[in-house]
Formats: structure tokens, C-alpha cells, sequence
């Protein structure tokens, strides 16, 4: 008897492992790393609109947070590696960084057939000619976010119209007892040095969209680049003048945005996914903060997206039925206005944006602005690591000469050579 | 009909009986557990080695075989590697170097038999309760140079001039890390030695005593010396943590600012899951394994030896 209840346990435990190890055809699972204010309620409101599609479906979310998706991917590799893949999960879109998964993923052109988004979106994240993923939400990265209250206290004019204006206000602001300008690359998040490091070059005769697309193909050598050195030298200004935050090594990017929103802080260089988590704490847009793009940078557009993707060996009709469902206006226009950003469907009715998204989207869709990919999809996904320690030593020692130089060419020699 | 034999005392071949001499018992007994660790442990750890032996930079994709290149560039041309190879040294020589002598002398004041030494105790073993997460939480809030608990308190008591920037420095970060991993383990290290201390049988003490000894003396030359297995015990335990601590610095710090609490953990993860290197990431792992088993295998010994004596 006692032999028989052993066996019977043991054969419980085999069964209920087994559940557990095979989900089930209406159970997505996806993996994301939307867990900030803002992001989370809109990924949440994205669920909630599919299962109205799908009411037999379950959702099986895996967000993980941190590292502006740099451990979600991690453990996605290993899952990879493994033998088991997600349903379904969120990297960052464009060619650089799909290229680094294209290997384990399933083309999906088939399935995002009809998708109404401008052909240079599609060219972004194109693999060998292949899309691997459906770009869901347009995103800018050189913005300038400021809090009004002190603008006004301040006497700033705003806009900003050029980097050197910039950096004379933000002088003013630091005699008046106020950081200027809010930065939070710690707890793992060097990379958003590199978003710093995007506005600024942007703003900067001979940078933008013709610098950054040749030295994200890995065509520019940094110590060779007069337009590299000068934007290190408009890095450099900022922290040798204290024109930034001292434990800018301590802070996430979301930490830093509340030293805007709380008065502390009076710019913030972030993309517009910061309106998310500002609107998230009960801020209003363009009352109690504005934007611009960073100061001279107007004529530029550097963004990018996130898009989710089918790895290889998911067959699940309801994996395939949620890329679809990705490409639809109610999806774009169910996520973009939680989350702050602008949908990439170009049928999508504008009425549920605010003021600021409808701005960022006229830019993008203006043909006399440049559009540049991010460092998040446009160079192969190390550059986000390598660089960002980069600077980081760059951020904490701010001296340009040989040594520096060539601790940036080896970096750029480790993401496109190595 | 003859009765059944009786197997249950039978090692010999015996009609009726299924017959193992005991060393094949013993074996059977072990042989899931020897399995299981030569899969997880032998197994991976070559796989790691023939990893390492290739330019492997695809997820979905073997690497191709490069021999030792990976390692050639390790020591001849990467920039990160010497700087995590020399902090893991310093922050195992600091772990170590506190941590023992921190847990002797708490371990001490517990068996002085003060009053509430039961509060003491729990406050002494609370540390080893806390996930790794929850502390690392803790000690960057407390280390932050601006909202930090330890400048405020530096403020609010006059002494403004001494806030520091902990772990925003590329001078500091390596020690903070050493704090918390020192905070987390002195309660260990104090179990071992007490459970030691506590070991020493009444009448070798009664007898220093009776000699005239004093309390101090008691304890350094007579109760402390006797502590050698204890502290190889901690010693080697704490060494093949630290040559591999990953946790509290990823989470503290994630190896910067810079690199300047970049550990060869940090970097072997960071190589190979951020930036795609596997095959080179494999090969820091090799480094790291080599230079445990180089540091930790004399000790082992030594503690092998003194388990015969």
C-alpha cells in the first residue's frame, strides 16, 4: 500500500511537470521588459485588447525589467540555447540589433502583409531583405524634456535654438542652485550615455544623420572623427562645469527623470517613452513639462522602435495571430498613448495623442527631416555594453587625448571588428 | 517446498537471493549523484573549455574553431580583462581580510557570555537571512551620494566635509561592494567560529584559568589557536565564493562606473550575454575555474591534512 502511494505521488509530480513544461495552444507566452511607469499599463492595456480578439487565449507574461532590456535578452539566449524559446518576445527593431537574433528567428513578412507603415520603417529592421519583427511603436531619442515651473521661475526662453545656447543656460541654471541637465546611467544603464552622447552629435555641424548612419555601419573610426571629439568636447564641458547631476552613476534613466519632474533637475535628455512615466505620475503634458527636440538638433530625427518577434520552432497559431494583431490600428493605438509614443500605422486617427506625440510624429514624417536609427537598433546589440562602459569611463575621467581616443577606437574595433 | 532465503544479510551467491557484493551497493547508492555531477559539473565545465576554443558569436549558431586565439587576446590585448582580473583579487583579499578576523572577534563577544548576547546573536546571523537583491537594494540606497542614508546622516550630524560619493566613484565603488559582501557574510563566518569556540572542551580553558590566566590570555593563546580548522573551514568556503561573486556587484554597481568594479564574473557575463562573445566569455570562465582551482586547492589540502592530524 505504502509502495502504491509512492508511486502514485511520483506519477502526480511526472504529470504536473509535465503541464507545467508543454503550455498549452491557448496560452501565449511573451516576454518583454515593460515594467516602468507608463510602459506597464500600456503593455497591459495591449493584452487586455488581444484577449478581446482572442477570449479562450491566456497570456503568459514574463516581464523582466532592467537594463533597458539588456537582461530580458540575456535570458532570452539562454532560453534560446536551451532548446526553448518564448512564444513570442520584445527587442528593440532594426537591423542591427535583429541581426544579432535573425539566426533563431522566423521571417514574418507573410504575416505583417498590409502593414500600412512607411517603406524607410521597413528598411530599418530588414535582415538579408527578411522582416523578423513587427515594429509597434515609433519612438524619439534626441528630446529635451524641461520642467515648466523653473523655466519660467528661471526666465529661460524656450526653445532652446543651439547647443551653445543650451550650455550658456545651463550655466544660468547653476549659479541659480539647479541642476541643469539630469543624467541616470547606474544600476546597469550605462548605455543611455550614448542617448546623451546621440542628441548632442546631433546638434553639432557635420553630425546627425551623416555621422551617425556611417559610424553605426561601422564606418567611422572615433580618434579619425573631428565630429566625434567635438561632440566628447560638449560632453566633456557638461561634466567638467557641473552642469550634471553628480551621481548620474547611481541613477536609473527614470530616477533621473524625476529629478526634472520633482524641481530638482530642469532639462532631461530621454526619448519621448519619458512622457510615459512623467504622465504616469499625474504630470500634464506641456503644463507642468515640456519638450523640444534637444537644441539644435531639429533637424534630425533619431528613433527608434520596439517590435516583437516569432522565434524559430513556435508554430502557435495564437503566437502568429498576436504579430498580426500587432500590425493593427487598435493595437498601435492602444499602446502609444500609454506608453507616450506615436504609432508607426499610418491610417491610426491622432485623436488619442497629446499635443507632444502629434509634434514628435510631424517631425518624423517631415521629408526635410533626417531620420536616423538609434544606437538601440542600428549597430550590432554589443555596442550598447561596449560603449556604454566607454563613456562611462569617459563620464567619470573626462580627458580627450590619445589614451581616450584609443580606448574608443578599441571599443568600436570590439563591436564591428573583434 | 523450501522456505525463502533469507536475503537481507546475503553477500554471497546465494540460491534465491539477487546477489551485489557491498561496494556495488554503495556504488548504486551514489551512482544518480555521480551522474548527475559529472553531467552538471565535468560535463559543463568541459563543454565550457571546448567552447572556449571557438569564435562562437551567433545564438542560434555553433562557433568555429580558433584554437587559442581567444585566449591570446585575453592577455595580450583586451583592456577589461586585466582590470576585472586584478579587482576580483582585491575584492577576495579585502572579503577575506575582514571578513575572518570581523567573525573571530564577534564570535568571541558571544561566547564572553555578555548580557543579551541572544540580541546580539540575532543581530550578528540577520545579514545571511537577506537575498542577495534585497541588500544590494539596501546598500546602494544607503551608498547613494545624494539621497543616501550614510551622507544624510554625515549631514544631519555636522560632518558634511567627510560625504563621500561611494559608489558614483571609480575610487570607491570596489570598496562598497566589499562593505556589503562583508555585511552579508561576517554572520557566517561568526557561526563557524563559534561553533568552534563553543567546541573547546570546559576543562582546557578551566585549566588556563586555574594557571592564572586571564580572560584575554584564555582566548589568544589558548581558545583562538585551537580555531585553525574552523577558520580553513571559512577561509576555503569564502575563497571559492569570492573568485566567483557575481550578485551583489551586477546589482550594485553592474561593474562601473567605467569598469572600475568590473569583476571576472561580471565581465564573463557581460561578454557573452550583452555582447554576444560566447566563445570568449567561455574562455574567461576557463580563467576563472583555473585560478580558483590554483588558489583554492592548497588550501583544500591543507584542510585535508589537518582533518588526519
Amino acid at each position: 500500500m505504502k509502495r502504491l502511494f509512492v508511486v502514485f505521488l511520483v506519477t502526480c509530480f511526472l504529470i504536473a511537470g509535465s503541464v507545467t513544461l508543454a503550455a498549452s495552444k491557448d496560452e501565449l507566452i511573451v516576454y518583454h521588459w515593460w515594467t516602468a511607469g507608463g510602459e506597464k499599463e500600456a503593455i497591459d492595456a495591449l493584452f487586455e485588447a488581444f484577449l478581446e480578439e482572442h477570449p479562450n487565449a491566456k497570456i503568459v507574461e514574463n516581464p523582466v525589467a532592467g537594463g533597458g532590456g539588456g537582461i530580458m535578452r540575456a535570458q532570452i539566449k539562454t532560453m534560446i540555447m536551451a532548446g526553448n524559446p518564448p512564444d513570442t518576445f520584445q527587442i528593440t527593431y532594426g537591423h542591427g540589433m535583429i541581426s544579432s537574433f535573425a539566426s533563431v528567428l522566423q521571417p514574418i513578412d507573410k504575416l505583417i502583409k498590409g502593414y500600412n507603415i512607411p517603406e524607410s520603417v521597413y528598411e530599418w529592421g530588414r535582415v538579408n531583405g527578411k522582416m523578423y519583427g513587427v515594429p509597434l511603436n515609433l519612438m524619439q531619442n534626441n528630446c529635451l524634456w524641461y520642467n515648466t515651473d523653473l523655466v519660467e521661475k528661471l526666465g529661460i526662453k524656450m526653445p532652446i535654438e543651439s547647443i551653445y545656447d543650451f550650455l550658456v543656460v545651463c550655466s544660468k541654471i547653476k549659479e541659480a542652485g539647479y541642476v541643469p541637465l539630469a543624467v541616470g546611467a547606474g544600476m546597469g544603464q550605462k548605455f543611455w550615455l550614448g542617448t546623451l552622447f546621440e542628441a548632442i552629435n546631433s546638434s553639432l555641424p557635420g553630425g546627425g544623420a551623416d555621422f551617425l548612419n556611417e559610424y553605426y555601419a561601422g564606418n567611422i573610426v572615433p580618434s579619425e572623427s573631428s565630429v566625434f571629439k567635438n561632440t566628447l568636447q560638449v560632453m566633456k564641458t557638461l561634466i567638467d562645469n557641473n552642469l550634471i547631476n553628480d551621481d548620474f552613476s547611481a541613477l536609473t534613466w527614470d530616477q533621473a527623470g524625476d529629478l526634472m519632474a520633482t524641481g530638482k533637475a530642469v532639462f532631461y535628455v530621454m526619448g519621448d517613452w519619458a512622457k510615459g512615466h512623467f504622465t504616469a505620475m499625474g504630470l500634464k503634458p506641456r503644463v507642468d513639462f515640456g519638450y523640444q527636440p534637444f537644441p539644435g538638433s531639429g533637424g534630425t530625427f533619431v528613433g527608434h522602435a520596439d517590435c516583437f518577434v516569432l522565434p524559430v520552432g513556435v508554430n502557435k497559431q495564437l503566437a502568429k495571430d498576436w504579430i498580426k494583431f500587432l500590425t493593427t490600428v487598435k493595437a498601435a493605438n492602444t499602446f502609444c498613448p500609454i506608453k507616450g509614443a506615436a504609432p508607426f500605422v499610418l491610417d491610426a486617427p491622432l485623436d488619442v495623442y497629446d499635443s507632444i506625440t502629434k509634434e514628435i510624429l510631424g517631425y518624423f514624417r517631415d521629408e526635410n527631416v533626417s531620420k536616423v536609427l538609434s544606437q538601440f537598433g542600428a549597430p550590432p546589440e554589443s555596442y550598447l555594453d561596449v560603449f556604454g562602459t566607454t563613456f562611462s569611463k569617459f563620464f567619470n575621467n573626462p580627458v580627450i587625448n590619445e589614451d581616450t581616443l584609443a580606448e574608443f577606437d578599441y571599443a568600436y574595433e570590439e563591436v564591428f571588428g573583434f | 517446498m523450501s522456505a525463502p532465503a533469507d536475503c537481507s544479510t546475503t553477500f554471497a551467491l546465494t540460491e534465491g537471493c539477487i546477489v551485489l557484493s557491498k561496494k556495488i551497493q554503495i556504488l548504486l547508492f551514489i551512482l544518480p549523484a555521480i551522474v548527475l555531477v559529472g553531467i552538471f559539473v565535468y560535463g559543463f565545465t568541459a563543454y565550457t573549455f571546448q567552447a572556449s576554443l571557438t569564435r562562437w558569436r551567433d545564438v542560434g549558431l555553433g562557433g568555429s574553431f580558433v584554437g587559442l586565439e581567444n585566449y591570446i587576446r585575453l592577455f595580450t590585448r583586451d583592456r577589461v580583462f586585466k582590470t576585472s582580473l586584478i579587482n576580483t583579487l582585491k575584492l577576495t583579499s579585502i572579503f577575506i581580510g575582514v571578513t575572518i578576523p570581523l567573525g573571530l572577534l564577534l564570535a568571541v563577544l558571544l561566547d564572553l557570555k555578555i548580557k543579551g548576547r541572544g540580541v546580539f546573536r540575532l543581530i550578528f546571523l540577520l545579514p545571511l537571512s537577506f537575498s542577495f537583491v534585497a541588500s544590494a537594494a539596501m546598500w546602494t540606497w544607503m551608498f547613494s551620494p545624494n539621497i543616501g542614508s550614510i551622507n544624510a546622516f554625515l549631514r544631519v550630524i555636522g560632518l558634511e566635509a567627510l560625504t563621500q560619493p561611494w559608489i558614483t566613484s571609480e575610487k570607491q565603488a570596489l570598496i562598497c561592494i566589499a562593505i556589503a559582501y562583508i555585511w552579508q557574510f561576517s554572520g557566517f563566518s561568526t557561526l563557524v567560529y563559534y561553533a568552534g569556540i563553543s567546541g573547546v572542551p570546559p576543562e582546557i580553558s578551566e585549566a588556563a584559568k586555574i594557571d592564572g590566566a586571564t580572560t584575554f590570555q584564555r582566548y589568544t593563546r589558548v581558545i583562538i589557536p585551537m580555531q585553525k580548522p574552523a577558520t580553513l573551514t571559512v577561509l576555503m568556503i569564502l575563497l571559492m565564493y569570492s573568485l566567483r561573486v557575481f550578485d551583489l556587484v551586477w546589482l550594485m554597481t553592474g561593474g562601473g562606473p567605467g569598469t572600475s568594479s568590473e569583476i571576472l564574473a561580471t565581465f564573463m557575463y557581460r561578454t557573452a550575454f550583452n555582447r554576444n562573445r560566447f566563445g570568449y566569455g567561455a574562455s574567461i570562465g576557463t580563467i576563472m575555474f583555473i585560478l580558483s582551482v590554483i588558489i583554492v586547492i592548497p588550501f583544500f589540502l591543507k584542510l585535508r591534512r589537518s582533518e588526519y592530524e
